[in-house]
């Protein structure tokens, strides 16, 4: 099958603009509507004063059945877009081409009457989201169901908790059997029961080959359900890909120092400490080093290496479930100032976060250093985690004035397994101890 | 009355028919909006209104269901205000503080008759214009026929007016006035006081979505249109009085009306038929205007 024949959402070139200001929102709000009326074409291209782009140049395609999360800082187009995908409203420029039946989850309760009790509302909003007699009809206690909400049904919703608004809401268009899904940040309000509920309904859907478009903050959220995932940044497009690469990006990208001061840096303390640098470097070939870890930061102090050692100091590639182990770091400091704080942790493949510490957490002062002086950090720690493959990350930083600088960050540095006889249900061994006997 | 919209009854009604079914829909959004292609965009709006008429009746019904809930006297209030203003111009008018003149039929069943058409009026226009800013996220935040909003927004005040024939037939019988058979042609004068208030409240509802000074600036403006027309007074005859007779589109629907309580037969079928076109005209106009903008304007909820 061509890939074309699968897509089912075409965005190419979408531009949004909107203004900051109310007062001239009015204005030129004014003169669209008259030239849409007056059968002028619209005058979109360009931006007028206090208008920016929501939304500037923005193109992906999306197949039949993909699960995709759209991240970003507040502010970045993610919402916008969503509207424009539901055609609430137009784009400014560029063409979006939708394949099938579209529900989406927006805002809370955004089609209820507060006055009407829930059980009008499941019949007024499924009549507003285009659901049928039929479907409502036999879904109507599905619905009911899926919410929780049997006892509250026939109170006003105006008595309903947010949690309980966004129940019904979910619930409602769960049942509405689109082709596409669209959902708003919706789901973070829901309780923990509720929230299993709608992963396993997420899941569901992708069975069935329903593609979900949700925005979201949660990036656990969407390094579990999703696929890919699409960044957004002022506006503009500017990562496209599998959740595990994208979450990273994201996460570089909301760290301050990330970007700055590195060239900066490079070039004042390179001359200086290449020397001592060769010197304490001895672990090369010892591990199997990810060539595609993740590496950023101002390098005003920077990982010179780090590896897994049992606790014979011998490097490990496997470990031992509950066995101790040791993580040893490498962080030259490339200017006199104080010693930086170094932390490591240790990932899923899927890029979830099981644990990890630092020296700070750990209450551990280095005092000040001189420029090119190399520090060797030792975490001791028993391995907990259920068997499987994981990532060991580690890093060093500091806090400058209220903000966290990163000096060097290595993401997915090493790879390693933990081995286990007998497996455990999750994430970590319980360690659990059990006793026995017959009572009668 | 409460009873009657009680939950269960509500959810038998409530019930929509399918809009659509599983045909593969396919859309696709341009800067240059939806609905501007002729005869092809009229088509796809009386079928999109064809399909959105049971979510219009829902909503229809959500409004009168919803409006006196948390009230005691209900419906009770819908006729208050008519008959407070009737009371105080009848007693100007007995009082002869104010000069009005004579009217075909008792001067109180005149009034109330009159104020009663052109709160069906001024209600209808009202409800339509605020329709979308009072829906708020509901417009801004789910894709479905806006329009319906609009349209629905006539059902209140409708359902209003048939409250208040209660009080006009007491009076009615009160005063001993005997309105003529031809009289059951008025909902055909009715008609077009609705649709002239549908098509200003498309116009308006979008207005005041941008600017909201529009949803004040109207409701001064009926007020002062309540009395530039002959709504507590006879038709005036003398120049340049009986102007607001022609220039105001709602007086020769009111003097239809009362034509036909009062002698069976239309003075000025003309004018009437004028002012029925002109509706059906501003109707469809403001309608048109109302889907080629709704979208722009949606953001602004």
């Amino acid at each position: 099958m061509s890939v074309s024949n699968d897509m089912i959402i075409g965005v190419e070139g979408v531009s949004k603009k909107f203004c900051r200001s109310l007062k001239r929102t009015m204005l030129y709000g004014v003169r669209d509507v008259a030239r849409d009326v007056l059968g002028f074409p619209a005058n979109s291209n360009g931006l007028r004063s206090d208008e920016f782009w929501a939304l500037d140049n923005v193109s992906f395609e999306v197949q039949r059945g993909e699960c995709i999360g759209l991240i970003g800082p507040n502010g970045a187009g993610k919402s916008t877009l969503l509207k424009l995908l539901n055609g609430i409203t137009l784009p400014d420029k560029g063409t979006i081409k939708v394949a099938g039946r579209l529900a989406a989850l927006l805002e809370l309760g955004a089609g209820f009457h507060p006055m009407l009790t829930g059980r009008e509302n499941i019949y007024l909003s499924g009549a507003i989201s285009g659901l049928s007699k039929q479907d409502i009809r036999k879904n109507f206690d599905a619905i009911v169901d899926f919410a929780g909400l049997e006892e509250f049904i026939d109170s006003p919703v105006k008595y309903y908790s947010s949690g309980m608004y966004v129940r019904l809401g979910f619930a409602i268009i769960a049942h509405a059997n689109p082709d596409i899904f669209l959902i708003d940040e919706a789901l973070a309000v829901g309780d923990g029961s509720f929230q299993s509920k709608c992963y396993a309904k997420l899941q569901e859907f992708k069975e069935r080959e329903i593609t979900v478009i949700f925005v979201t903050h949660s990036l656990d959220m969407v390094m579990t359900n999703c696929s890919r995932s699409l960044l957004f940044d002022k506006g503009k497009l500017v990562g496209d890909g599998t959740s595990k690469v994208i979450v990273d990006k994201y996460n570089r990208m909301t760290t301050r120092g990330a970007q700055t001061e590195n060239i900066l840096h490079e070039n004042r303390v390179r001359g200086a400490n290449s020397r001592s640098a060769s010197k304490n470097i001895e672990w090369r070939g010892l591990f199997n080093v990810n060539p595609d870890e993740d590496r950023y930061g101002s390098r005003k102090a920077e990982i010179l290496e780090a590896g897994i050692f049992n606790l014979d100091h011998a490097p490990v590639q496997i470990l031992e479930r509950n066995r101790e182990f040791l993580i040893k770091i490498k962080v030259q400091h490339n200017d006199s100032m104080p010693a930086a704080v170094v932390a490591y942790s240790i990932k899923d493949p899927k890029g979830i976060i099981m644990c990890g510490t630092n020296t700070l957490y750990q209450k551990i002062d280095m005092g000040k250093v001189e420029g090119g002086t190399v520090v060797l950090i030792v975490f001791k720690q028993v391995v907990r985690l259920n068997a499987g493959d994981y990532l060991l990350s580690v890093g060093c930083g500091a806090w400058e004035m209220g903000e966290y600088i990163v000096y060097d960050r290595r993401f997915d540095y090493i790879p390693f397994q933990v081995a286990a006889v007998w497996q455990r249900v999750g994430l970590f061994d319980p360690e659990s101890e059990v006793e026995w006997k017959r009572l009668n | 009355m409460k009873e009657a919209f009680q939950s269960r009854r509500m959810t038998a009604a409530l019930v929509p028919e399918s809009r659509e079914n599983t045909a593969p829909v396919q859309s696709t959004y341009t800067p240059c909006g939806v609905s501007r292609d002729g005869i092809g965009g009229w088509r796809i709006m009386f079928k999109e209104l064809a399909e959105s008429r049971r979510l219009i009746w829902l909503l229809i019904l959500r409004d009168i269901s919803v409006r006196y809930r948390q009230s005691i006297l209900g419906y009770v209030w819908a006729v208050v205000p008519q008959i407070v203003m009737v009371g105080v111009f009848a007693f100007l008018h007995a009082s002869r503080v104010l000069p009005i003149g004579g009217t075909r039929i008792a001067y109180v069943a005149y009034a109330l008759w009159g104020i009663s058409v052109w709160q069906l009026f001024a209600g209808c226009l009202l409800s339509c214009a605020n329709s979308l800013v009072s829906s708020g996220s509901l417009v801004s935040k789910v894709n479905f026929p806006r329009e319906a909003l609009v349209i629905a927004a006539l059902g209140q005040p409708t359902f209003d007016f048939l409250v208040r024939l209660a009080p006009i037939v007491v009076v009615f019988i009160w005063y001993g006035v005997v309105p003529w058979w031809e009289s059951v042609f008025i909902p055909l004068v009715l008609l077009p006081v609705m649709l002239l208030a549908l098509g200003l409240g498309f116009v308006l509802s979008i207005a005041n979505l941008v600017i909201r000074d529009t949803g004040n600036a109207l409701g001064t403006a009926l007020t002062i249109g309540m009395f530039l027309t002959p709504v507590l007074y006879p038709p005036p005859v003398r120049w340049p009085f009986f102007l607001v007779n022609h220039l105001n589109p709602l007086s020769p629907l009111l003097a239809a009306s009362h034509d036909l309580i009062a002698q069976g037969f239309l003075t000025k079928p003309e004018m009437f038929a004028a002012v029925c076109l002109l509706a059906l005209v501003l109707a469809l106009g403001g309608w048109r205007a109302f889907r080629v903008t709704i979208s722009r304007v949606a953001g602004y909820a």
